[in-house]
Parts: structure tokens; C-alpha cells; sequence
């Protein structure tokens, strides 16, 4: 059975988009058919995100219009052949579309997709009830701030309401330096408010940015970073796999050099 | 350690916004005579903002919280009040009360498009409210039945209950329960709680860990410290001639035992 999973958060800029990116490239790297939707409408930049931007023809809106077919609104990754994305219109609003197109949309992906993974605006308006609408299991991703956390709660409410209970938290942009000195949120702080299994934390990490400006997936590259390898990590949760989380904790060494420690073990 | 571990920070007597709880604000479950009686708000009773949506995440959170209270293939009496209801709605309902196994049978509606949608799709109409919600609410309505809930009232979520709600389970930052009864938190207090909602300073807000972001007792209001807990005892709020103040439950008891 496919599995129909929205990445969502409540806050905006907290890294969901960055998130369904790696997560989809790694999923699809790991041999799965991966369907990518864009339901940011009106703010599309998965496109970017994945550097597929200047292939979209397109999008959501046409094939809801009947001005296509679904397979030629998707946009095949060059270089992974198993993964595809479903672009947003980037000139409509939201109110383009409603949850009951979103969700037939979503179903008929899983006819020829193991993961389909949406991408879910920030807040909890329409665009929000227009992702999560086919969904079946969801992705909370937040960052250890108060602010993100209470809204990444409300979510995850909101969610349950809806009837979906399998919810998996990824904490991003954590700082290991900053946690030690009590001055950012653990992840157990995180978890002990929102009580909902964690299938990853990644570390605030530089190429991050990197990738993005390049639209190549951290996931893609050959010295992957800590977030890289978090990303990946993520992938193969969702598959079943036990895989330890990263050592994140600035021990001895701080996080830079464990880092650097990491790239020379691979080389 | 006396008794009373008081809150540092104690805000005036300040009116909190929200008078009581009024009755008919939530949805409610009502056990009458071997059936269960759903009860809707009536749509004059609540403002616009009560909307389907509304009403539809109450309902899924009273089922979510509270399934151990009735027995499957239960029957449900739907009483929907003057609410507007489409067959799709009421198909909604029967769905959700499908899933926890109980039976849609009955709907009691004022509305004639709600008893048309609710004979079309099978349902047995009656235009008048069961005998139970007869009885006039008057001003001194006695406390209603405990409301009992095992969930998280996450973020967002808002409780009210015109009795004492007992909660198993946390109160986060930013959620919130109010109560004219008492509030029983089996878990951890970090949001909001308002005991006594409808003016009773002699109503108790009781938590295992008691971290709130505010506490309300009818007209009385009490900021969190802003220190940080170093020891986690179960602990009760309570009204003194000071203001809001709390006890180590085990101390409690104790206290009200000899000052009586
Ligand atoms: N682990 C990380 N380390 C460093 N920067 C990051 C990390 N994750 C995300 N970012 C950066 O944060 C910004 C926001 O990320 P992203 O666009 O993925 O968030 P979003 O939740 O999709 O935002 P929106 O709500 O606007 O859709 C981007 O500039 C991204 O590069
Ligand atoms: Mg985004």
C-alpha cells in the first residue's frame, strides 16, 4: 500500500519544504516511486528546492481544470528517475482548489506512487486544509523555539480532529552548543510537550542554504553533511529500519570538527 | 515546608473576560435510559464563530477522549437542536460514531431541512427535543456531571464545561479549560485552567505538576513563577483572603481538615 504522508508545521520558514526535498530525493535513492506535491499554492518553491524549477509546465490548477492529463503535469526528476513532482501554481490562490480535488488528486498518485509526500503551506487556512486533506500519516517539523513548538501543537491537534493519527515529529535547526548552555530547547523539551514519536532531528547546518541556492538535495551529495545524513536517516525510518540517531552532543570535540571528523572517515 | 507554597507573582482580582460556562456551548454526550444523547449548541445560542467546523473538533475530541465511557453498538440520539444540517454532515456524524462502534438512530431537530435531510438518509425525525433538555435553564443551574477526558488539551484547544472537568492528561502552553466545577489535571498544567468559572471562589484546580501559564479561580487570577520547578509535587490551587494560592496536595487535605 502507498502511503500518503503531509509535512506540515503550523509556523512558517521552519524548514518543511527542505524537508519533503531531501525526504523524497532519499526515499527515492533508497528505490521507492516518489510523487512530490506542492500545496503551497501561491508560493511554490519546491520547484526550486529540487532545481526542477525551469521544467514545470503544469500544474495542480491545469490538471484540476482538465486542461491536462496528471502524468504530464508531473515533472520527472533528472536524476532520480524514480521520483516526480506535482508543481503549485505560482499565480492562483488558494482558493483554486478545495480539499475534495486535493484529495482525489492524492489518491490517484497512489495508483502509481509508494510515497506520495505534500508539502504543506505554513498557518492552518485553507491551504493547510487543502494538504492534509488525502493524507495519511503526517510529519510535524518544528524548531526547538517556543513559538514553533506551540504552533507545531496546535497542528498536531488539529490533525488528531482530523482522523489522522500516525504523526511523527522532526525537530530541525538544532543547535547541540546552544542546548548544552540552556539556551535553546532540547529535543526532549520539544517532545515532552508535544508527546508524539521522533523520526528525526537535524542540525542547523550551513550547506543546507547551500543546496538550496544550488537546487541540489543535500541527500545528493557525495561528503553528505550531519543534516544530510539526518535527512537520510529520516528516509529510512519511514521505511522500517532502526537507525540510530546521530550524536549530536558537543562532547569533546565540538560540532564542527565532528563534522569534519565525519567527512575524512569517509574519504 | 509549610503548607502553602505560594505563587510569587499574584495578579490583582482582576475580572477574567469569560463569565460561566454557559450549557450550551459544547458538544455533549448525555446518558439516558441504555441510549446516548448527542447534544449539538443551538446555532441561536452561539455566536458566528461557532461553526460546523466547530462543532465537528469537538466532537472528534469528545470521541477520541472519552470511548471507555460507553458500551459498543450503543445507540445515539443525535440532538441537533435548531442547527442546519445537510445530509452530508449527519452522514459525517454517523461515520465518526461508526468508528468508536455507535449507532446514529435518532434525530431531534426544530429545523425542517434537517428532519428533510435526516428522513432521506434513514434516520427516524422527531421536530421536538428529547425530555431530557426540556428542563428551562434558569440562572442557578446545578453544576453538570463531571466531564471526564483522556487526551492532551493541545495548543489551541479551548474546554469549557459547565461542571467539573476531570482531565487524564496534560494541559500544554496555550491550551485551555474552563470550568464552574473543579479542574482535575491527572498529568501536567502548563496552560490555562479557570475553576469556578461562573463565580464560585471555593472551587479547586488540582495538577500532578503544576506548571500553568495562568490560573483562574472565579474572579481571581495567578501568574506562573517564573522560576523553574526543581521538585514536582502533586499540588492544589486554591482561593485564600490573599488571592490565589498553592498547596502540596498532601498538605491540603490536611490544612482544610483543621481550619474547618
Ligand atoms: N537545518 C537547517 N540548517 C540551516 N538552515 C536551514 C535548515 N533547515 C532549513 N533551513 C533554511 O530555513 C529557510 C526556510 O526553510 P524552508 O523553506 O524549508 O521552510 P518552510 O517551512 O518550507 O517555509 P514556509 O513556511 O515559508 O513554506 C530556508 O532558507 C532554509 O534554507
Ligand atoms: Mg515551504
Amino acid at each position: 500500500m502507498s502511503r500518503i504522508i503531509v509535512t506540515t508545521s503550523g509556523k512558517g520558514g521552519v524548514g518543511k519544504t527542505t524537508v519533503t526535498a531531501n525526504l523524497g530525493m532519499a526515499l527515492a535513492r533508497l528505490g521507492r516511486k516518489v510523487a512530490l506535491v506542492d500545496a503551497d499554492f501561491g508560493l511554490r518553491n519546491l520547484d526550486l528546492l529540487l532545481g526542477l524549477e525551469n521544467r514545470v509546465v503544469y500544474t495542480t490548477v491545469e490538471v484540476l481544470a482538465g486542461e491536462c492529463r496528471l502524468e504530464q503535469a508531473l515533472v520527472k526528476d533528472k536524476r532520480e528517475p524514480g521520483l516526480v513532482l506535482l508543481p503549485a501554481a505560482q499565480n492562483r490562490t488558494k482558493d483554486a482548489v478545495n480539499p475534495e480535488q486535493m484529495q482525489q488528486l492524492v489518491n490517484s498518485l497512489t495508483e502509481s506512487y509508494d510515497y506520495v509526500v505534500i508539502d504543506s503551506p505554513a498557518g492552518i487556512e485553507m491551504g493547510f486544509k487543502n494538504a492534509i486533506a488525502g493524507a495519511k500519516e503526517a510529519l510535524i517539523v518544528t524548531t526547538p523555539e517556543i513559538a514553533a513548538v506551540r504552533d507545531a501543537d496546535r497542528v498536531v491537534g488539529l490533525l488528531e480532529a482530523e482522523g489522522i493519527k500516525k504523526i511523527h515529529l522532526i525537530v530541525n535547526r538544532l543547535r547541540p552548543a546552544m542546548v548544552q548552555v540552556n539556551d535553546m530547547m532540547s529535543v526532549e523539551d520539544v517532545q515532552e510537550i508535544l508527546a508524539i514519536p521522533i523520526i528525526g532531528v537535524v542540525p542547523e547546518d550551513e550547506r543546507v542554504i547551500v543546496s538550496t541556492n544550488r537546487g541540489e538535495p543535500l541527500v545528493l551529495s557525495e561528503n553528505p553533511s550531519l543534516a544530510g545524513k539526518a535527512f537520510d536517516n529520516i528516509a529510512r525510518r519511514l521505511e522500517g529500519q532502526t537507525v540510530e540517531f546521530i550524536d549530536l552532543h558537543p562532547t569533546h570535540d565540538n560540532f564542527f570538527t565532528r563534522i569534519r571528523k565525519l567527512l575524512s572517515s569517509i574519504i | 515546608m509549610t503548607s502553602d507554597s505560594t505563587l510569587p507573582d499574584i495578579v490583582s482580582s482582576v475580572a477574567p473576560p469569560s463569565g460561566g460556562v454557559n450549557h450550551n456551548l459544547q458538544v455533549r454526550f448525555k446518558n439516558e435510559e441504555g441510549k446516548l444523547l448527542l447534544i449539538l449548541p443551538a446555532e441561536t445560542e452561539t455566536s458566528s464563530s461557532s461553526s460546523w467546523a466547530d462543532i465537528w473538533q469537538q466532537l472528534k475530541q469528545r470521541l477520541n477522549a472519552g470511548d471507555r465511557f460507553w458500551q459498543p453498538n450503543t445507540t445515539v440520539h443525535l440532538a441537533a437542536a435548531d442547527r442546519l444540517l445537510d445530509g452530508r454532515q449527519l452522514q459525517a456524524v454517523a461515520e465518526a460514531l461508526g468508528e468508536v462502534q455507535l449507532t446514529l438512530k435518532r434525530v431531534y431537530t426544530s429545523r425542517r431541512q434537517t428532519a428533510v435531510a435526516a428522513a432521506t438518509a434513514g434516520y427516524s425525525v422527531e421536530q421536538q427535543t428529547p425530555s431530557a433538555l426540556n428542563q428551562p435553564l434558569t440562572s442557578s443551574v446545578p453544576l453538570a456531571e463531571p466531564l471526564y477526558l483522556q487526551m492532551a488539551v493541545r495548543s489551541g484547544v479551548e474546554i469549557r464545561h459547565s461542571g467539573t472537568v476531570i482531565l487524564v492528561g496534560d494541559i500544554n502552553p496555550g491550551g485551555i479549560v474552563v470550568a464552574n466545577g473543579d479542574i482535575l489535571v491527572w498529568g501536567r498544567l502548563r496552560g490555562i485552567a479557570h475553576a469556578g468559572a461562573d463565580g464560585n471562589s471555593k472551587c479547586l484546580i488540582m495538577a500532578l505538576q503544576m506548571e500553568p501559564t495562568q490560573l483562574r479561580i472565579a474572579d481571581y487570577v495567578a501568574r506562573a513563577p517564573t522560576t523553574q520547578l526543581t521538585q514536582v509535587y502533586p499540588e492544589i490551587a486554591h482561593v485564600t483572603p490573599e488571592g490565589i494560592r498553592i498547596s502540596i496536595a498532601a498538605d491540603f487535605s490536611k490544612s482544610q481538615f483543621l481550619s474547618s
